[in-house]
């Protein structure tokens, strides 16, 4: 019902943008525009609107199991571009939902940073480019945490008993443990997660909340001192309080990459490529990573990045793809083995 | 009846009879169905399985139950110890302010549940209204740490729930004969005699009401559990939702839902054959 209410809102909102945007707006089609809310500032998609006459019909999803659903039922057709987390791009791929770049009407593709170039989603770069990503890192307020923390392990120490806050992902969090463990993010080994669960059951008594929504709040009012939170989260967080520190798990980081596609049956699949071009100009790039307050995936609006957000939306030089571990499907036995172990972990917690 | 009133009765019903086929009955045989699905990396294959329902009975599944069960029962009891008392006595007030108390019942209620938790949130938080308040008048030194405990889940279960139970009791309270329970005192009966032997039986079908529509729903109420508990309450609700959003096993969620509505109904099926037997 939610979700019909905000289409219907959001066609609403567009059939008044054509109505009062003069005759320009509109005149080259529309962009039917697929992705969650708040990805774009304003002013970007009326910039792109007004320069190239082409209507955004923007259409929101909350998670991406119900982007794929739709995409399905749809068979690859109703949406011209569509932005998500790469597990999910891989099955859409995979399920033949997804058309390939034309690379000829992007020419600014030479923008983007290598480092989030071809990953397990789309190994050769033919479908996909990525727009942000997101860095699994720890939060701290050093005010109440005396001992210093420098990666997973140290939120193990009975210090921080019952002042830890983790967002309720459980590929992220029963990764802490299997990279405590020193092993992979993606092992299907069901041993291996099992031992992880062993390990991350002793996390239990430090752990005080376990929410996805607004968990940077808690961070910041004091309910909890330390916190495995979402990139955009991260970056509200050191917005209000600057004295936060940020950490970089020196056992390797994990991290998530979101990426624009064009679906195999776009009905305006050019209006799709001039709007991935247009995103991948340098300076306005920079607008929209400030805006998403997730890691720009472009080196070329680096620069162009504000001062003040460059440290959080950039990765320090020292970053490469030794040290860094993406998150990517597993098999049915081992998933099911990821949700037992993280069952029994938040039953422990209480 | 004529033949012709019973052809227009079946008319007016025909939709609503239809609506509940496609729109409950429809997703019912789906979901039964599809618990028997084996569970596939995003969706499902139609090889029959038991597997989903055997996987119930893993210690770590079979807990959600056991503490979902727990919840309502905590809830359910503490609910009829605050509301029976409350709806019996509102309701034995002057009509103008019975009226008053049942009104007042009633008005959070325009508000959805979900936003006056959130409220609660910034009420109860660390450093939050009320810390500040303790703080500035130098009850309390530091925070106190009210939310994201078991505590903190059961007074907003109860906060949720207690209008349920105030206006059922109150409903049946309302046409209590007072005169019988003045008879009663009349022929010896003390307060207590007179309470078990004529007011409680009188309003026990408003009490079973209550019970019903405040154990059902407290069996699946899990945004409670995950916005004042922080998570850490793991109930069969949140057990589905995540099977079903996060890691896309649609068949064992679907399971699960079965087992739970079965559950539910076997409860709510001995609460209704004993009211029939009062």
């Amino acid at each position: 019902m939610k979700k019909l209410a905000l289409i219907l809102a959001s066609l609403m909102l567009t059939s008044t943008l054509t109505a009062c945007g003069g005759s320009d707006v509109g005149k080259n089609g529309t962009l039917n525009l697929f992705t969650w809310e708040g990805m774009f500032p304003e002013e970007v998609l009326t910039e792109f609107e007004e320069t190239t006459g082409i209507d955004i019909n923007y259409v929101n999803f909350d998670y991406d199991e119900t982007m794929l659903m739709k995409l399905q039922a749809a068979e690859g057709g109703d949406y011209d571009l569509i932005i998500a987390d790469d597990y999910i791009i891989e099955t859409a791929i995979a399920e033949g939902l997804v058309q390939k770049l034309d690379k000829t009407k992007i020419p600014s593709i030479g923008n983007v940073n290598p480092l989030y170039q071809g990953q397990f989603y789309d190994p050769t770069d033919e479908y996909t480019v990525p727009y942000g990503a997101g860095v699994q890192t720890i939060v701290y307020n050093p005010a109440n945490v005396t001992t210093p923390i420098e990666g997973y392990a140290d939120l193990w120490n009975s210090a921080l008993a019952d002042s830890v806050g983790i967002i309720s992902n459980y590929r992220v969090i029963n990764g802490m443990a299997l990279k405590v463990l020193g092993k992979s993010y993606n092992t299907t080994e069901t041993a291996d997660i099992t031992a992880a669960g062993t390990k991350l059951n002793e996390l239990a008594p430090n752990i005080r909340l376990i929410k996805d929504d607004y968990i940077q709040d808690d961070l910041l009012s004091g309910e909890i001192d330390a916190a495995v939170m979402y990139t955009s989260q991260v970056t509200m967080a050191k917005m209000t309080d600057p004295s936060l520190e940020i950490v970089y798990p020196e056992e390797g980081i994990g991290f998530g990459i979101m990426a624009m596609f064009v679906p195999s049956k776009a009905p305006n699949a050019d209006a799709a490529h001039k709007f991935i071009e247009f995103i991948l100009d340098p300076e306005r790039g920079a607008k929209c990573y400030e805006y998403l307050g997730y890691y720009c995936t472009a080196s070329a609006s680096e620069p162009y990045i504000a001062e003040e957000y460059r440290s959080f939306l950039t990765l320090p030089a020292e970053f490469s793809r030794d040290n860094m571990e993406m998150i990517e499907n597993i098999t049915p036995e081992a998933d099911d083995a990821h949700i037992a172990v993280w069952t029994e972990f938040k039953g422990l917690c209480e | 009846m004529t033949r012709k009133n019973r052809r227009t009765a079946t008319l007016a019903v025909l939709p609503m009879y239809l609506f509940s086929l496609v729109f409950i009955a429809g997703p019912l045989v789906y979901m039964l169905v599809l618990s028997f699905m084996t569970r596939d990396t995003f969706g499902f294959t139609d090889t029959f399985t038991l597997e989903n329902y055997r996987k119930i009975f893993d210690e770590v599944y079979f807990k959600t139950f056991l503490e979902s069960l727990k919840l309502a029962a905590v809830s359910t009891a503490a609910v009829i110890l605050i509301g029976y008392p409350f709806g019996l006595s509102a309701a034995l007030l002057p009509p103008k302010y019975a009226k008053f108390f049942r009104t007042a019942q009633m008005i959070p209620y325009f508000v959805n549940s979900l936003l006056r938790l959130v409220g609660w949130i910034i009420l109860f938080r660390a450093n939050g209204l009320l810390d500040k308040v303790l703080m500035a008048l130098g009850i309390t030194d530091e925070p106190l740490k009210l939310l994201y405990t078991y505590p903190a889940v059961v007074v907003g279960m109860i906060y949720v729930l207690l209008p349920f139970m105030f206006l059922s009791v109150y409903q049946v309270a309302e046409k209590l004969d007072l005169t019988l329970v003045e008879a009663a005192r009349d022929l010896g009966a003390g307060k207590v005699r007179a309470f078990l032997s004529v007011t409680l039986p009188l309003t026990m079908p408003g009490l079973k009401t209550g019970i019903i529509l405040t154990f059902i729903p407290s069996m699946g109420l899990f945004f409670i559990a995950s916005i004042l508990g922080g998570n850490k309450v793991v109930l069969i609700g949140s057990l589905i939702e995540e099977q079903l959003m996060r890691a896309h096993n649609q068949p064992f969620a679907a399971a699960l839902s079965v087992v739970l509505m079965l559950l539910t109904g076997v409860v709510c099926g001995l609460l209704m054959k004993k009211r029939r037997d009062v």
